[in-house]
């Protein structure tokens, strides 16, 4: 527990000073987060966070749901090896994945430029301005649509053999036993889901920071909240205001997670 | 109270003549400057007390220079350590020194990050260890880039005087010369377009200040002045940088030039396919050509930059690092009299250069056999006398901020978004940025 | 409580519409993987020119795994030996506390109960990349900045795998058998040995699993804590060879061509990870599954 509060208690201390290179280390209250707020780089990363959040975490979650149903529903060849594949690339770290997927891109040497050349197409530029967001979103959830997968895919297990044969008896095909049996039994298993990639999205760096040295006209050191921060205290030497803007960023996500979990939760109990 | 006593202790060990250091290390005492004090302790005895110093640098292959080093002085033991490169390495060093524990004993640091170090005391002044006789020993340009407010806080290690790589082969394919002014470089990108829509002349990374700094630099602008201790100039809109904003605006808008980032493997591509005719930068990247396209290095070829008048002959800096004594260091005398070694003494000076620096070393620069080498990763040309050339060509007066790692880091954020049109916007908008920082960090910012 | 596995169930046609759908799903997860294995395969010279998913001139793989085990007296080796411990002490130590602190939220009340469980869902919100300085100062403090120890301790702690536990405890172990316990006089700490760790086990080796692949993948409190290449982990080893790959520009010429040792070295570090998961994937799977049974 102490391991959990002493950096996070030291962060929040850090946030009300303000060490200057003239001037020293000054007690400012809360200045910095007077400032945080206010401050248009941070919140323009904060708007571009949520942007990726509407779209890529449910078409992330959509997938997953829709592999997760395919490989339970026992209409598919070898669905061992779809479990697996599919799961595979949680196994490799994030550097990695968005080194790998940067090459892909690549316009011109890259898959994506090979691939043009052998159609006599003009690609799309995916390292471009316009599809940036897109892009990153989709190195995220191919690290992670396997993995979610997973978790439904459990949830699906659970659910009594019975029930199947119930519903079979009363006739209902495999979509209707998709819609009322399967969904309610991981609706738990996707609020979880969902909570977490939340967070995950609030907290996006890995990804985009890689793909920085591809791309430095696109991605600006605040391109994402988490970028700022970091990018404030390692390039710019303020600690103080990174930390602030880390707690604000901390906060925002709290809030938005636990309104997601408060009102999936309601609207279970109102059934 | 500790810290002070540690800079009592500090101040005796810096009473050493000069004169007497530079003597008993490179023993060709051509330095000059006695006059600063008398002393007690000796670097040579600094040299014969067993000791292991921490250097912390990401240059490849100087364990080879370092060995020669142990060879000399049995009783040090140099620890090589890569801590990171470049911001990450600072980062580090201003933490170590912040939390004052961790950190090295010698320090390799790029020129831009040096001011800044320097000024929040991170770094020992070496004067107070000898360095100040050491001046004829360098060039011009390094020794005024490791001098910050009448300190010497490094020793010179590489310098990247630039230069034009240009591709032989697409040159003498299309019948052209390389080209000796800025005209003559802008009507070069446009036959190189007309030959093939998918070649440029050269990229520009919009990733990458010190690219932008040294084509200001060269065109004479100064855009950068530390003023006292307090306050600095911030001028981004000079003569110069608007020469060199207009005419790579016009470049890049005419898809003349590319704006791709540097260094990644679709560039190195460009490179080797033959889609970029040139590369503008120092003279330390033949080792890079040679070892990444190994099999299009021979068409590379080395002249000097394209001049804004003809006839002159200016250049600038792209790059390189000198060696610095962090203040947290528990043996600065034979950290310093070891990064003095380092970068002065002729057999060392020579191992860098072997090893792929380019020499900060003046002494290097103006020996025969250094001049005459062919260099095998440039077709045998005797490059040499080019770098060397620009070398002794590079523009006087240039300076870095104190704050110059955050001004580069917001680069991108700045030009680098605005590549593709019009660089003076971009330009105008990194000042911006840059002054509002200097304000934050309690400077006095004078810009236009 | 009902733990079911359920029989296996009816065998049904197989649809080939599903199957090639799914089969278009797995190729899009492998596609970057056979990329990776087809770049290991080159030497620099084609790995600059020539089609990315397919063998270039000559088969290198051998010799680029030599090469890469052998630079610099086999560095990767040893950031290999690292990644495996911080891996092992880390992820086990990490599930244990998890498991420790998740079940005593889950299961006590004691003042402050709400203040940490908001502390932990704290401290999950908020970015590991922003706590990274304030941490690099306290252990500095304390003297273990550039130790092992510096990984450990921090992976050690997981709000995440807190959290994840006291849900899952709150819901595995019912109170009434507590209760059962207790009047049975047994101590608290016995209880909890003897009785609720067997009936956490399947989230417990959840925990486990999802801290190995945290601490395995773990990245950025090794870059800022580490400066000896000697105690790092293969995340931040093979980063650094990449930037000495793309260079920084004028701080010396590299005399290595290190794009081949970055891409052979990565997929030497995703092996093992990728074999655990196969073996592993029985227990990982039947830990989910627990994980969402409902009283």
């Amino acid at each position: 527990m102490i391991g959990i509060a002493a950096p996070l208690g030291y962060a929040a201390y850090l946030s009300f000073f303000q060490d200057r290179m003239i001037g020293g280390n000054v007690f400012v209250g809360f200045d910095n987060y007077r400032r945080a707020l206010g401050d248009e780089l941070f919140r323009a990363g904060l708007w571009r966070v949520l942007l990726f959040l509407l779209v890529q975490v449910p078409v992330m979650l959509g997938l997953a749901l829709v592999a997760a149903l395919a490989v339970d529903s026992g209409r598919l060849r070898k669905p061992g090896l779809f479990r697996i594949g599919i799961f595979v690339p949680y196994a490799v770290p994030a550097v990695v994945a968005s080194l790998m997927w940067g090459y892909l891109y690549g316009d011109r040497f890259g898959l994506v430029g090979q691939i043009g050349d052998l159609l006599h197409v003009d690609m799309p530029d995916f390292l471009g301005s316009s599809w940036m967001l897109a892009s990153i979103g989709n190195v995220v959830t191919w690290e992670y649509v396997g993995y979610n997968m997973l978790i439904l895919y459990a949830a699906l297990r659970t659910v009594p053999h019975e029930l199947y044969e119930a519903a079979e008896m009363d006739g209902a095909g495999e979509f209707r036993k998709a819609w009322s049996i399967k969904l309610p039994a991981v609706r738990s298993a996707l609020v979880l889901a969902t909570v977490f990639s939340i967070i995950g999205t609030f907290q996006l760096f890995n990804e985009p920071n890689v793909m920085q040295s591809l791309a430095p006209g696109v991605i600006s050191t605040s391109y994402t909240p988490n970028m700022y921060a970091y990018n404030l205290a390692f390039n710019g030497q303020q600690f103080n205001y990174s930390a602030a803007v880390a707690v604000v960023l901390g906060g925002v996500t709290a809030i938005v997670a636990y309104a997601v979990q408060i009102r999936s939760m309601r609207k279970e109990q109102g059934k | 109270m500790p810290p002070v006593r540690t800079r009592s202790r500090r101040r005796l060990l810096a009473l050493v003549p000069a004169a007497a250091l530079a003597l008993a290390l490179t023993a060709c005492g051509s330095g000059g400057g006695s006059g600063s004090g008398g002393g007690s302790a000796d670097p040579a005895a600094a040299l014969d007390t067993p000791a292991t110093i921490t250097f912390w640098t990401w240059a490849p292959n100087l364990d080879k220079t370092v060995a020669l080093f142990e060879q000399k002085y049995p009783k040090i033991k140099v620890n090589i350590v890569n801590a990171g490169q470049s911001a990450t390495e600072y980062t580090k060093l201003q933490t170590a020194v912040k939390a004052g524990s961790g950190g090295p004993d010698v320090v390799q640091v790029e020129y831009f990050a040096l001011p800044e170090l320097a000024l929040s005391k991170r770094l020992v002044n070496l004067k107070d260890f000898g360095a100040a006789g050491l001046e004829s020993k360098f060039t011009p340009s390094a020794w005024s880039q490791v001098s910050v407010g009448g300190g010497v806080y490094a020793v010179p290690q590489d310098t990247g005087p630039m230069a034009m790589f240009y591709n032989k082969r697409i040159l003498d394919e299309l019948g052209l010369q390389p080209p000796k002014t800025w005209a003559e470089f802008e009507a070069a990108a446009v036959k190189i377009k007309e030959s093939d829509p998918k070649r440029f002349i050269t990229s520009i990374d919009p990733g990458d200040a010190g690219g932008m700094d040294s084509l200001m630099w060269q065109a004479g602008s100064r855009p950068f002045q530390q003023k006292d201790a307090t306050s600095v100039a911030v001028n981004l809109q000079d003569p110069g940088a608007k020469k060199v904003s207009d005419l790579w605006s016009s470049l890049l808008s005419r898809k003349l030039v590319d704006a791709a980032p540097g260094w990644t493997n679709e560039w190195w591509q460009a490179m080797g396919s033959g889609q970029y005719a040139m590369w503008l930068t120092g003279a330390w990247a033949p080792g890079n050509i040679a070892s990444t396209l190994p099999d299009s290095a021979k068409d590379w070829r080395a002249a000097p930059m394209p001049q804004w008048s003809a006839g002159e002959n200016v250049s600038a800096e792209q790059g390189g690092s000198a060696v610095a004594v962090p203040s947290t260091s528990k043996n600065k005398a034979a950290a310093a009299a070891f990064a003095i070694w380092l970068d002065s003494d002729p057999q060392a000076v020579r191992s860098l250069n072997e090893n792929g620096l380019f020499p900060a070393s003046s002494e290097l620069l103006k020996d025969q056999a250094f001049l005459d080498k062919p260099l095998a990763s440039l077709g045998g040309q005797q490059a040499n006398q080019v770098f060397a050339s620009s070398s002794a060509a590079v523009g006087q007066g240039w300076q870095y901020l104190p704050y110059q790692v955050y001004a580069n880091s917001v680069f991108k954020d700045t030009v680098g978004q605005g590549l593709t049109g019009d660089l003076g916007a971009g330009l105008t908008a990194w000042q911006k940025r840059i002054a509002d920082y200097g304000n934050q960090q309690g400077f006095k910012v004078t810009a236009p | 409580m009902s733990v079911n596995t359920p029989a296996r169930r009816r065998p049904r046609r197989a649809s080939n519409a599903l199957t090639i759908a799914m089969g278009l799903m797995l190729l899009y997860a492998l596609l970057p993987l056979i990329w990776l294995f087809m770049s290991s395969t080159k030497d620099s010279a084609s790995l600059t020119s020539g089609f990315g998913l397919w063998f270039g001139h000559g088969f290198h793989l051998f010799d680029n795994i030599g090469d890469v085990l052998s630079y610099d007296d086999g560095i990767y080796l040893r950031w290999f030996g690292n990644t495996l411990l911080y891996a092992v002490v880390g992820a086990g130590g990490a599930a244990f506390l998890s498991t420790a602190a998740g079940y005593g939220l889950a299961k006590y009340r004691f003042r402050g109960r709400t203040a940490l469980s908001a502390v932990v869902l704290g401290a999950i919100a908020i970015p590991g990349t922003a706590l990274a300085v304030p941490t690099y100062l306290l252990f500095s403090k304390v003297g273990i900045v550039d130790t092992p120890w510096a990984v450990l301790l921090p992976s050690l702690v997981s709000p995440f795998g807190v959290y994840l536990m006291r849900v899952y405890a709150a819901e595995a172990v019912p109170d009434s058998m507590l209760e059962a316990a207790r009047i049975d006089g047994s101590g608290e700490v016995r209880t909890f040995f003897t009785i609720s760790l067997r009936l956490l086990a399947p989230g417990f080796v959840t925990v486990l699993l999802f801290a190995l692949v945290a601490t395995w993948n773990n990245y950025f409190l090794p870059l800022i804590v580490l400066s000896n290449p000697k105690w790092f982990p293969l995340t931040v080893g093979l980063n650094q060879w990449n930037s000495l790959a793309t260079g920084a520009a004028g701080s010396g010429a590299t005399t290595t061509n290190f794009y081949p040792l970055v891409i052979t070295g990565s997929l030497l570090a995703i092996v093992p990870l990728v074999v655990a998961f196969l073996f592993l994937q029985r227990f990982w799977q039947s830990g989910l599954a627990a994980g969402s049974v409902k009283e």
